[in-house]
């Protein structure tokens, strides 16, 4: 156990219940639809992207039901198409972030010692924009209206004429609406950790999985925008006959896809880099030591960050543009090894000089350091433009992108799932449930995905509904089938362990783990604020240094408990030296208006009711002028001269 | 230390760190989205020149002078790392010191990965007739 | 410190090198500016589908028999948006030291100058719409789709300045202590103003290059 307690003696039992008072929320309905509470968001997150989650896994199951044998009719070509858009684009947008974001909304306060984010009621409406977003894309599917055209939906197959229907604007819509959630939620996490960390955590003491959500953060800053202008103008030219990538009025297919790589590529480390976040939140606790070479690891997270921009065109080496402008984009894909190269011999140096403590999320941490080095060798290969254009829209990469997608980021997710459930719900998980959950994700990952490295080899194509037996193709399509079935069994019981935690699981202590960092010293789950006292760091690894720990317990001082009304403590950006307290909104439902109002829109958007579609503007900006409208202060208080 | 640098001298060594720090990945930027576009968007009109220069000048120049600037930027990143091992080793535990120190470490890194990129693209510049496709 | 050397030799001494910078910035501003970030980038993806389209469309540009843009409008809107960041600036400056007054006025001249903008730029889509529309060609969806999306923006900002200004007739709302939205609007409206400068250039001057 660590030194710190929840109730620290030092914090008098009328300032707790004075922070009670401010901070709680009752549970009542109007509760749940006006929280602003970082963590009661965050959870929503997790559960939401969970559920898009199992939408998208059974989706992949049919998918592997039909391809188990050749020429097999489960589904129809056309309801193929729509199950590998919308597995494809629900596993990369509505769970891949949302689920990250869900665990940096509920980590990233407790990590830096604050009591909430930045911008409370702008997260709150960012997970009714994600919730709604999600829902308007999968309400398309019972219709026959799902996109059908691939996650990256590449022109002109996404052009009107060729692609007749909704299908493709529920994608440009959809993503266009999702995008707000994840903007405002990137948003949220920067200038949370640049204002709201604890006084003393300087940028030299941010633990990394606090760097890596912020260096997601701003990737999606400058990644989204080319998302954002792309589905822009594939709305204009199917709905009102713009010719952007039409090349009979002058436009240029190729656009769509550089556009869509300059953020595509970006995103494949939006979703890793955040994961590699919680591997190294993680292994301090199982290995009884912190992460070697933390300056390097920081170094790593930016690099990857920054590099990641310049290599889109590697995923465009079959189409036929100068050798020349090839080789900035394969000197950037060649050199952007070496920095996860350096995280990988971190963790590997991390495990070989600590003490393994053998758990289960340990063991998906392991887990996920195998697949993804496997996926990383795949990745290398297509770095060889010659290679490249051999396997190109093969099973090979199909292969591929899921070993560095579920190696890369399931992975981790399911070791920080099994880590922070303590945490999060109060309850430990039962071990051996969990052992088995491991044992069969794990076998069922490989027996399903290292086949299709084969069929992709021997030529079959990705994204066809089903095959011809001459081939030679069917023993492996079913060999694959098979280890589906058994990641869905090990997935399943992933979610059984969490639900038997949460109904029967023991009390959790509050640090379970002896983990380094400063959610461990806050109460399981914790209090709606989070610290009673903001405790003032010494070190990288606070939890377990003594002095940071008396700043909350005998060292607690009155501008650090901050119990007379919903304040936190703003610090200076690079030192976190102590700038002022600052009050804190309360509940409202302003973020829930504001976020229908935009559903309503995009829905008028999207079946071409444009009356409604401007009422709906209306009603966005009346809610976002009544949100900021600033309240009515005497003159003396605002400093008015005249 | 008892009176310190003046304001605008303390400002010029805040952004000097932070050219260490980030020159190289501003200079790749600026390299890669200069050169890129100049030389598909060029061939793709079919020309070998950019108003009176060859192309092949154009993007050469468009490797070396990023390349310059990471250049600098590495140094700037050294010296930070070595001042600031210097007033960590008089002792004096200051976090701005050591936070400086890290941001110096991750620069001299970050700078020596850019200026990798840099130099591998300027190598195919030589290789490659800029508009072989 | 009068001499070059000794300024150097200050400036990477490491009082200076350890300088926090930036430093004790608010939320809201920082907000603001990735919010800025972020539509900037947008613009610039934009801006960059211009020239790709442009240059993989081959040697004449505008395509298919449209001259090219006219400058008398664009330059006249020009004349109209940019100097409207100065009654912000000064409006800006005036609050700080608690002058109301001088916030109104500042705010209702950058009122009536973006709605001069805006009406100048329905004159402009006036007299084009003579020409070609957006479904012409790619030059005439990239036309108005970057001025319309340009001019979707000064109505946002607009819309700021001008709740900034009812908040501030209202009375009781700005004042030298609390200023952050007057701010942050302000950040919005320069941001509105530099992107028109990189759009005059894009569609009205770089076609006469």
């Amino acid at each position: 156990m660590s030194t710190t307690t929840s109730t620290a003696p030092a914090v008098g039992r009328d300032d707790l219940a004075r922070l009670a008072e401010h901070w709680a929320e009752p549970r009542s309905l109007r509760s749940w639809f006006t929280t602003v509470d970082h963590k009661r968001i965050g959870r929503r997150y997790l559960v939401t992207a969970a559920f898009f989650f199992v939408l998208a896994g059974l989706s992949a199951l049919v998918m592997r039901t039909q391809l188990a044998r050749p020429e097999s009719g489960v589904v129809s070509p056309q309801e193929y198409n729509q199950l590998f858009t919308m597995h494809g684009t629900a596993m990369i947008f509505l769970f891949a972030t949302p689920m990250l974001f869900g665990f940096g909304n509920f980590l990233v306060p407790l990590m830096i010692g604050s009591r909430d984010m930045a911008f409370p009621r702008l997260n709150a409406f960012g997970y009714w924009v994600f919730l709604f977003a999600g829902l308007f894309m999968w309400a398309s599917l019972p219709f026959g209206a799902a996109p059908n055209n691939g996650w990256f939906a590449y022109a002109p197959l996404n052009q009107v004429q060729h692609n007749p229907g909704l299908h493709m604007d529920v994608y440009a819509l959809g993503l266009l609406f999702l995008g707000i959630s994840t903007t405002s939620g990137a948003i949220n996490f920067i200038v949370t950790a640049l204002k709201l960390r604890a006084p003393g955590m300087s940028l030299n003491r941010v633990p990394l999985f606090v760097w890596a959500i912020v260096a997601t953060a701003f990737m999606v800053i400058f990644a989204l925008p080319a998302l954002n202008a792309d589905n822009a103008m594939l709305f204009f030219d199917r709905r009102f006959g713009t010719h952007f990538f039409d090349p009979s009025g002058g436009g240029n297919v190729l656009l769509w896809q550089h556009l869509f790589w300059i953020f595509g590529h970006p995103d494949v480390y939006i979703i890793v880099l955040p994961a590699l976040g919680i591997v190294s939140a993680v292994l301090p606790a199982f290995t009884r030591r912190g992460v070697v070479a933390y300056s390097l690891i920081v170094l790593s997270i930016v690099a990857i960050a920054i590099i990641s921009f310049g290599v889109w065109v590697h995923h465009m080496f079959a189409t036929g543009l100068p050798q020349l402008s090839y080789s900035f984009f394969s000197a950037a894909s060649t050199v952007i090894t070496i920095p996860s190269g350096i995280q990988i011999f971190a963790w590997l140096a991390t495990m070989l000089l600590g003490r393994l403590v053998s758990r289960v999320p340990l063991l998906f941490v392991i887990g996920f350091i195998v697949t993804f080095v496997l996926g990383g060798f795949t990745g290398a290969m297509f770095a060889l433009t010659a290679f490249d254009q051999q396997v190109t829209d093969s099973y090979f990469v199909v292969a591929h992108f899921h070993y560095v997608l579920i190696g890369g980021a399931v992975f981790p997710m399911l070791a920080g799932i099994y880590y922070w459930l303590p945490k999060i719900t109060g309850r430990m998980y039962h071990e051996g449930l969990g052992r088995w959950a491991f044992w069969l994700a794990f076998t069922g990952m490989h027996v399903t995905f290292f086949p299709m490295h084969l069929t992709g080899l021997f030529g079959m194509p990705r994204r066809v509904y089903t095959y011809r037996s001459e081939p030679g193709w069917d023993g492996w399509n079913l060999v694959s089938t098979v280890g589906s079935y058994l990641l869905a069994l090990g997935l399943l019981l992933v979610l059984v362990g969490v639900v038997h935690a949460v109904r029967r699981g023991r009390p959790a202590p509050a640090d379970p783990w002896e983990g380094d960092s400063l959610e461990w010293s806050t109460a399981s789950p914790p209090e709606p604020y989070n610290f009673p006292v903001i405790p003032r760091v010494r070190s990288l690894h606070p939890t377990w240094d003594a002095r940071t720990a008396e700043s909350t317990t005998t060292g607690a001082t009155a501008d650090r408990v901050l119990s007379d009304g919903r304040r936190t403590l703003f610090t200076s950006e690079l030192d976190a030296r102590t700038e002022r307290a600052v009050a804190m909104p309360e509940p409202s439902y302003k973020p829930l208006v504001l976020a229908g109002a935009l559903l309503v829109f995009f829905t008028a958007m999207l079946l071409a009711a444009y009356p409604i579609a401007v009422v709906a503007v209306l009603v966005v900006a009346a809610t976002i002028a009544a949100w900021l409208w600033p309240p009515r202060r005497p003159d003396e208080e605002l400093g008015v001269a005249s | 230390m008892t009176t310190g640098p003046g304001p605008h001298t303390r400002l010029a060594g805040g952004l000097l760190l932070w050219y260490g720090v980030l020159g190289g990945a501003v200079a790749w930027a600026a390299h890669l989205l200069v050169a890129w576009p100049l030389d598909e968007l060029t061939c793709a009109a079919g020309r070998e020149r950019v108003a009176a220069v060859p192309l092949w000048l154009a993007v050469w120049l468009a490797v070396v002078i990023p390349g310059l600037v990471t250049v600098g930027s590495l140094l700037v990143a050294t010296l930070v790392w070595r001042r600031t091992a210097r007033a960590s080793s008089a002792g004096a535990e200051d976090r701005a010191v050591d936070r400086s120190r890290m941001l110096a470490v991750v620069g001299v890194w970050a700078n020596l990965l850019f200026l990798t990129i840099i130099v591998l693209g300027g190598v195919a510049v030589l290789v490659f007739p800029p508009c072989q496709g | 410190m009068t001499d070059r050397g000794g300024v150097v030799a200050a400036a990477t001494g490491v009082a200076a090198l350890t300088t926090e910078e930036p430093v004790g910035r608010p939320t809201g501003w920082w907000g603001m500016v990735l919010f800025v970030a972020t539509e900037a980038t947008l613009f610039a993806c934009l801006l960059g589908s211009y020239f790709y389209l442009r240059f993989q469309f081959g040697p004449q540009w505008p395509p298919g028999g449209v001259d090219k843009p006219k400058l008398l409008i664009p330059l006249l809107m020009t004349a109209v948006l940019v100097p409207s960041s100065l009654p912000v600036i000064w409006a800006e400056h005036g609050i700080r030291r608690g002058r109301r007054g001088r916030l109104r006025a500042g705010l209702a001249a950058t009122l009536v100058l973006g709605l001069g903008f805006l009406a100048l730029l329905a004159v402009e889509y006036a007299e084009n719409l003579k020409h070609f529309t957006m479904t012409t060609d790619v030059y005439g969806s990239l036309f108005y789709l970057i001025t319309g999306f340009h001019g979707l923006h000064v109505l946002v900002g607009l819309t700021m300045i001008g709740w900034l200004l009812a908040a501030s007739l209202r009375g009781g709302s700005f004042g030298s202590h609390r200023h952050e939205r007057v701010r942050n609007a302000a950040i919005y409206w320069h941001f509105v103003d530099t992107v028109w400068v990189a759009i005059l250039f894009t569609i009205y001057l770089s076609p006469r290059l």
